[in-house]
């Protein structure tokens, strides 16, 4: 059994405003009788500090929601709206409610968890169109998720071979390619947005403490930063890389950004790379409408690990008109699916990053055919980070982040990842799959609604829109 | 069961005031004349004895848009036009997708009154989730002869497999969710277990064991056998006419339960035949169950040890479940009870709620059809449960094919959940869910109406 992977979480509140969803104001008629600081468990009425006589404004971050000041007070003084902030953060993709579990996240690394049921649509686009499918009789993989047997969330990055082949003697022929393990299926991806020097050193500490790696632009490599330079993936211009070849020789992986050159090339400058220092080379490409023929190719040409890469709420990057554009999970899907008719799906590895934005778009990516992810916004989000999207994408950082103490912002960014290797082990123990690397293109074991939507209701739906007619 | 027989008791809220849907603003126009107070016939305006100015309206007695055409609509009366009414941003706080304000407001009703909402403008049958149930819709067809409502059955057996075993029947369709002893209180267990019998139908004590004051309800009871085995003991197989064999749970398919040390108090231990203190697990699944043939051993197990009960099976909705339902039946099973991903629960991680297993909706369905292609369907009862809402969710779970169904949310609704969601966070329920029994029968009677 390998040794077993843990994430210590560690309670680590941060002292920033972040967004809150429930504003409670009381009125002019409250008479001061003080019902409301008995009734709410959470301490969200006190008296005044100066004059107790007098009520305090109410705190209103800790309102859960519970109804009973409103329902109790004397006078039906108290009134609750969603907070303005609230309503406007995020988008039609990053949700409002997103923003504050991944913050509670940040602070106590631990899996959310509620009360009562499900509470939101029956299906969205994207991700929120599939449910993972669990198993009703399998071994006994809770026991993993509780730490008493192994669930393994660990991927391999790199060039497989498709077979292997030997001499007449039985020795081996094939020259096995070198991999790398990580044991999360995430890897970070640096934010371009510019970040203060101690969120970036942070960020960058996380990914090693996490045993995980982060990619980086060689310019924000800084002193302080080459420490960690083993848990870096350098980005750089296949026309850069004689420049970078000092660079080179002291990671373990290094990115290409894609261009058609490379599709062509691609063989000669993993040689050239191989040549500096035994590194792994990832091809960058954007998600655009041809993804999957370049993908393809590149895999044909001998690419070792494939990163593609969605924008931000994981839709594809060139669609014309907003709305023929295929969104994370279809993406995915089409370029395993070309892979696998390509028979070449075993021999690459695929990086997906865009849109992931909750512990359960990890397994669904890997589901719909990506080996492991890449995730940035999540990881600002988790030291209050507020993103809009509409009229267009603005990443507004709280006052006085850059004053947080390194080790503070790491201790966040570790916590929203255990809290999310936590949750993927409990889907993973629903399914009963033990190895994070079989989830890859398990699409059996996925749920899709336009499947069984039109399996179950589809000649319902179907006969009515006839009948209409 | 005809709609006289149990009788309806009015069961107030407990609370002074009810969420307001609709915002009465009184401007500072008013000269507090005291006509809209005269004119309002529920009460919204008042002038307390020896106050000059009128009180801040009480938003939650107003019946909101659908008053301006009464001749007492207060905004017209109002000589000064200080008078205006509007959403009440209140509301947009209450509820959420699949249990909206409006459905939240028509149970609280119904348990208050025993019948569906007189007001008009609540659409309480149907959520907003957008698929689903709430895609579905019944179709009323025009100019069918109106059958008298006595005469309408919605009597259903359980035992549809003529093995000479006891010949359940309930005289309506849906019965009452496995609660357990330490996540509900004893009053609330006694109450769901009264009611289930005034409506001649089931409980269920859920895993934690067999209160003894529930004795006098036994045939009313469904008792569990869950993964953890706790508080199973032969008298409380024998002396039911039900056992449940519980192998997972909707809102948390495939992850088995975890009752936190502290919870675990000394009559919670008790009844758990459990040490105090220590944290119970509930495994997940069986682990002694790793196929059919082992599953019917479970099951023969039970039907030795009580030679009358039925048995009912308890799975969640993966993509295999019609297999294992049809599984369940050649095992023995009278009953299965097909639990969907939207259910509640105490507490669950939200990603199984939200991700893992498929609604009901389709699970139905799915179930349905297998059994009928394998001639099982006519010989076991098939009951649905996870995100049966309303008297409509439970019309449209036996249209896709269900025979009956089990509601639990439903039921803490009833005795004025909120759905905030905060019942796992240790200190409990902040609104103190105990309750009154009358409330969840009123609730039994207004959903039985609307399912006439
Ligand atoms: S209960 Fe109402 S009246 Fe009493 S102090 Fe609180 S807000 Fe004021
Ligand atoms: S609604 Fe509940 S949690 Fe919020 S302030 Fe009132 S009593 Fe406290
Ligand atoms: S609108 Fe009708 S119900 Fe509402 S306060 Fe005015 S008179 Fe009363
Ligand atoms: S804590 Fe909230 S959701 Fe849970 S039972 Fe109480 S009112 Fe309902």
């Amino acid at each position: 059994m390998p040794k077993k992977y843990h994430i210590t979480a560690k309670v680590t509140p941060l002292n920033l405003d972040y967004v809150y969803k429930f504003k409670i104001e009381r009125g002019e008629n409250c008479i001061n009788c003080g019902r409301c600081t008995k009734v709410c468990i959470y301490e969200a009425h006190k008296r005044g500090k100066g004059d107790p006589r007098k009520m305090a404004d109410p705190n209103t971050v800790v309102c859960r929601n519970c109804f009973r000041c409103i329902q109790e007070c004397p006078r039906g003084a108290l009134e609750k709206s969603l907070d303005k902030d609230f309503l406007n953060i995020g988008g039609s993709y990053w949700k409002s409610d997103m923003f504050i579990t991944l913050w509670k996240q940040a602070e106590d690394g631990k899996v959310p968890v509620t009360g009562a049921g499900y509470r939101g649509p029956f299906t969205g686009p994207g991700f929120d169109s599939m449910w993972t499918d669990m198993s009703e009789i399998v071994r006994p993989t809770r026991d993993g998720i509780h730490g008493r047997e192994y669930i393994s969330t660990s991927v391999e990055l790199g060039r497989k071979l498709n077979h292997l082949a030997f001499d007449e003697s039985g020795k081996l022929l094939s020259k096995i390619h070198d991999t790398i393990d990580i044991p999360i299926p995430i890897i970070f991806d640096f934010p371009k947005d510019n970040l203060s020097p101690n969120v970036k050193l942070a960020i960058v500490r996380a990914a090693a403490e996490l045993n995980t790696c982060i990619v980086l632009s060689p310019d924000h490599i800084t002193a302080d930063i080459k420490k960690y330079i083993k848990n870096i993936i350098p980005i750089i211009s296949h026309k850069e890389i004689d420049r970078h070849s000092a660079l080179i020789k002291t990671v373990r992986m290094v990115a290409l950004d894609y261009d058609e050159e490379i599709l062509s090339s691609l063989p000669e400058l993993q040689d050239k790379i191989k040549k500096i220092h035994n590194v792994l080379t990832i091809v960058r490409v954007p998600a655009t409408k041809s993804v999957e023929q370049i993908v393809s190719r590149l895999a044909k040409n001998g690419a070792e690990i494939i990163h593609v890469v969605a924008d931000y709420c994981g839709m594809e990057n060139d669609g014309s008109a907003g709305l023929n554009r295929r969104l994370a999970k279809d993406i995915i899907r089409a370029v395993h699916l070309k892979l696998v008719e390509d028979r070449i799906r075993d021999e690459v590895t695929i990086i997906f990053s865009g849109g992931i934005a909750m512990a359960e778009h990890v397994p669904k990516a890997m589901l719909c055919g990506a080996d492991l992810t890449a995730i940035d916004l999540p990881l600002l989000i988790a030291l209050g980070a507020r993103l809009y999207e509409e009229p267009e994408k603005l990443l507004l950082f709280p006052e006085g982040l850059d004053k947080i103490a390194v080790r503070t912002v790491m201790h966040r960014v570790v916590n929203l990842m255990g809290a999310w290797h936590s949750q993927l082990l409990e889907v993973m123990g629903a399914m009963g799959i033990r190895e994070a690397r079989r989830l890859r293109g398990e699409t059996g074991r996925a749920i899709f609604f336009e499947e069984i939507d039109n399996e179950t209701f589809g000649k319902l739906f179907k006969k009515r829109e006839t009948a209409n007619v | 069961m005809k709609p006289s027989t149990v009788k309806i008791k009015k069961m107030p809220s407990r609370f002074k005031h009810q969420v307001p849907k609709y915002k009465v603003t009184r401007s500072a126009a008013c000269i507090n004349c005291g006509t809209c107070a005269k004119s309002c016939p529920y009460g919204v305006h008042e002038r307390l004895e020896g106050y000059n100015k009128m009180s801040v309206p009480i938003d939650y007695k107003c019946i909101g848009f659908e008053c301006q055409k009464n001749d007492f609509y207060c905004v017209d009366k109002c000589p000064r036009n200080a008078l205006s009414i509007s959403l009440n941003p209140m509301y947009q706080t209450l509820g959420d997708y699949r249990w909206t304000a409006d459905m939240i407001t028509g149970t609280w009703i119904m348990a208050e009154t025993g019948y569906p909402p007189e007001r008009k403008d609540l659409e309480y049958n149907t959520g907003n989730s957008g698929g689903g149930f709430d895609k579905l819709r019944l179709k009323f067809p025009a100019g069918q002869p109106k059958i008298d409502k006595f005469e309408i059955s919605t009597e259903i057996p359980l035992n549809r497999r003529n093995d000479g075993r006891a010949n359940v029947i309930i005289s309506t369709p849906v019965y009452g969710g496995g609660m357990s002893f330490g996540s509900v209180s004893l009053p609330t267990m006694v109450s769901k277990a009264h009611c289930a019998s005034l409506w001649n139908t089931f409980t269920c004590t859920g895993e934690g064991g067999y209160p003894e004051v529930l004795q006098p309800y036994n045939d009313h009871v469904i008792t569990q056998v869950a993964t953890g085995l706790f508080g199973v003991r032969e008298e409380t197989i024998q002396r039911v006419k039900i056992v449940e064999f519980k192998y997972a749970q909707g809102a948390k398919p495939g992850l088995g339960g975890h009752l936190l040390g502290e919870k675990n108090t000394e009559s919670v231990a008790r009844m758990r035949e459990a040490v105090k203190g220590t944290s119970l697990f509930s495994p997940f699944p069986f682990h002694s169950v790793y196929s059919i043939e082992d599953h019917k051993k479970h099951i023969d197990w039970i039907k030795q040890m009580n030679p009358n009960a039925l048995v009912s099976v308890k799975v969640s909705t993966p993509n295999d479940v019609d297999m294992v339902a049809v599984g369940s039946y050649y095992a023995g099973a009278h009953i299965i009870h097909i639990d969907g991903g939207y259910g509640g629960t105490g507490a669950a991680p939200d990603i199984a709620k939200k991700n893992i297993a498929m609604p009901i909706e389709y699970a139905i369905t799915k179930v349905h059809n297998f059994l009928k292609d394998e001639g099982a369907r006519d010989a076991v009862t098939l009951i649905a449960s996870g995100g049966i809402r309303t008297a409509h969710d439970l019309a449209k779970a036996i249209c896709l094919g269900a025979d009956g169904a089990v509601i639990g949310t439903a039921e803490m609704v009833s005795l004025e959940c909120v759905r905030c969601g905060n019942c796992e966070s240790g200190r409990g329920c902040a609104r103190g869910i105990a309750s009154t029994d009358s409330e969840l029968a009123d609730l039994f009677n207004a959903s039985h109406f609307e399912l006439l």
